[in-house]
């Protein structure tokens, strides 16, 4: 490993009373070195749960946002979900057959049924989204997104895909720790119980729930591995496919993706920024950079600039495009990205927008941390962007093809 | 490497010991030396648990990459595996306006038609169902999926599916010919209250002007006029 690109002139310490001579003294550095990473991992992995408030933030916004989808659609309910859609029940059911999926809205064709799901779904949504037992609901909220998105495959889109992933990632997750009714149930518990005496637990009972609890922080920390990764495939694989596009290159694309009729919900803006040659060519390239770079920029400071920037991109798609669901989709994925110190700095600063406005009294907020990330301003770049998937996409290959291709 | 993570494994079964358990539990410290052979094994099956997270999470991310990525050798050579593991809750597909944005518009025309008692047919004006979609889009800052998504997925689906010609050849594509025409008939019979024995559909693509070129008023010619075959509507679901 990297230990043997500093060979012989070992200024490795002599390794002071070592009998056994300088070999196993260098071996000894690279076991010891191996160990220390080893236990390094160990410690990260098992020691606490990373990112508590980015894991609550992606609760409440995937929560909201899929709460804002049913209440949206509930005048198209029956089209999109129900006994009458188009895409009938015999249908799915067909393709589950085919295709592995399953949804509980095709257990029974009856209207009642199926408005008893609609509810229990805004309920379970509305629930997650309050972190009100949070484990239990998250389960039933992947369970809803799952049923929902396979009952009505063919109508999903890039964001209810995203949405998916993440519902089902979000079990993994200990989401329900800040910012939720059962953070709020804890805390009065504990100030209820604080100074009754400590319980003394039988040895292998606490052993038992120590298990129990590291067994949970590191379920949670692969949970929020895996959603970052995902977000980090999410925005590689779509930068490095454009980069394989001439209009891409060429720097024309966004006039393409501006002219398409079903997503332009105000179309003399569009036209009006499609006449900017100059500016949509200029934000073509950084749209194909940032995603390309997004996966590298993480570890550094350079990730806040490169999230306002993409923050930018989304809230100009969800205009201009007229995708706001996408659009918050993917600006809830990216808060995967930002530290707790980041979180715990927020109220602190609405408190302080608040006062200098002289508005209302500010909320009592939790412990302003001692954060000290740059304040993130809202970003005032409307950056028209892109990113739906037109019709005709040619590239479902595999077994199903079934992902939403676009927008 | 395997030699090291038992090490690394004995030394943190030590800590863990001399830690909070020696704290609050008086047992533990009144016999430090002998465990009890159920938290030997408790400790065991812990750290299999967390090795076996890490690895699935590791496995998990590496298969989501070969799925997405271009094919490859490697994914080419597992691609049963990552299939299997993939499909179908994790699918997805991130080649959103790439490599290239689609640089076409399509109107979607549907006409009806209907048996009368004497034998001859009443046949109905063509009518532009994607108009329908646009129109609802336009000036609405949430459109809805039944505006942006059902017929446009619903389309590309079928041609995903049928290739150029109308004659379904698979069991997807019987699927998708029975999922557009539903959407016409449900369409047809949402602005007509007569019955509808049979509905047709034309597809006419429209080429997105490229840009600087002065367009003027005149309309774009269609790069394709498809006319899809005659279907009879049977009512679905009602």
């Amino acid at each position: 490993m990297g230990n043997e690109q500093i060979p012989q002139t070992a200024p490795t310490p002599p390794a002071p009373r070592r009998p056994t001579g300088r070999q196993t003294g260098f071996a000894g550095t690279a076991h010891r070195w191996l160990l220390d990473r080893i236990s390094a991992l160990w410690a990260l992995l098992t020691d606490r749960p990373v990112s508590l408030y980015a894991a609550s933030a992606l609760r409440i916004g995937y929560g909201s946002l899929y709460l804002i989808f049913l209440l949206r659609e509930f005048p198209h309910r029956h089209e999109i979900w129900g006994a009458d859609s188009p895409w009938t029940p015999a249908l799915a059911q067909q393709l589950f057959d085919q295709t592995g999926w399953n949804s509980i809205l095709t257990l029974s064709d009856s209207r009642a049924y199926f408005e008893l799901c609609y509810v229990m779904a805004l309920v379970t949504s509305a629930l997650f989204m309050l972190g009100w037992r949070t484990r239990v609901m998250s389960i039933l909220f992947a369970l809803v997104v799952t049923s929902f998105h396979a009952r009505a495959i063919f109508m999903t889109d890039g964001g209810d895909n995203l949405t998916l992933l993440m519902a089902l990632y979000l079990v993994l997750t200990a989401c329900g720790r800040r910012w939720s009714l059962d953070a709020r149930r804890d805390r009065l518990k504990a100030a209820r119980a604080g100074n009754a005496p400590k319980l003394v637990r039988r040895f292998s009972v606490q052993q038992l729930l120590d298990a129990r609890t590291t067994l949970t922080t590191v379920v949670h920390n692969c949970g929020i591995f895996v959603i970052a990764a995902q977000v980090c495939v999410l925005y590689g694989a779509a930068g490095l496919y454009k980069v394989q596009g001439a209009s891409w290159g060429g720097g024309t694309a966004l006039h393409y993706v501006l002219n398409l009729e079903l997503f332009q919900p105000w179309p003399a803006l569009s036209h009006l920024v499609d006449e900017q040659t100059i500016l949509i060519s200029i934000v073509g390239y950084m749209t194909v950079l940032l995603q390309v770079a997004f996966p590298f920029v993480l570890f550094g400071r350079l990730k806040y600039p490169v999230l306002v920037m993409l923050l930018g991109m989304h809230i100009g798609i969800a205009v201009l495009m007229g995708l706001p669901l996408f659009s918050g989709a993917m600006i809830v994925a990216d808060a995967v990205f930002l530290p707790d110190r980041f979180y715990t700095f927020l109220p602190h600063l609405c408190r302080r927008a608040a006062q200098r406005t002289g508005m209302r009294r500010p909320a009592p907020g939790r412990s302003a941390g001692p954060g000290s990330v740059p304040s993130q301003g809202r970003p005032g770049v409307p950056g028209p962007k892109h990113r739906t998937t037109p019709p005709g996409q040619k590239d479902n290959a595999l077994a199903t093809g079934l992902a939403s291709d676009q927008s | 490497m395997s030699s090291g993570i038992e090490s690394a494994d004995v030394k943190e079964i030590q800590q863990s010991d001399s830690g909070p358990v020696a704290q609050e539990c008086p047992d533990a410290v009144a016999t430090p030396v002998k465990r009890p052979g159920g938290a030997r094994a408790l400790k065991a099956g812990l750290y299999t648990a967390v090795i076996l997270c890490l690895a699935t999470t590791l496995a998990h991310v590496a298969l989501v990459f070969l799925h997405v990525a271009p094919a490859s050798t490697v994914s080419k050579r597992f691609s049963p595996q990552i299939n299997a593991w993939v499909y179908p809750f994790f699918e997805q597909n991130w080649r959103l306006f790439a490599p290239e944005p689609d640089s076409v518009n399509r109107q979607v025309l549907a006409r009806a038609a209907h048996t009368r008692s004497d034998g001859s047919m009443k046949v109905s004006a063509w009518f532009d169902l994607v108009a329908e979609d646009n129109s609802a889009v336009e000036h609405s800052v949430f459109p809805s999926h039944t505006a942006q998504n059902l017929l446009r997925r619903a389309w590309t689906s079928y041609t995903d599916s049928h290739g150029g010609d109308d004659n379904a050849r698979t069991e997807r594509a019987v699927m998708m010919q029975k999922y557009l025409s539903n959407i016409a008939a449900d369409r047809v019979a949402a602005r007509n209250a007569g019955t509808v024995d049979f509905i047709q559909l034309r597809v006419v693509t429209l080429p997105i002007a490229a840009p600087g070129a002065a367009v003027g008023n005149r309309p774009p010619t269609p790069v394709e006029n498809r006319l899809l075959p005659w279907w009879k509507v049977t009512t679905h679901g009602k």
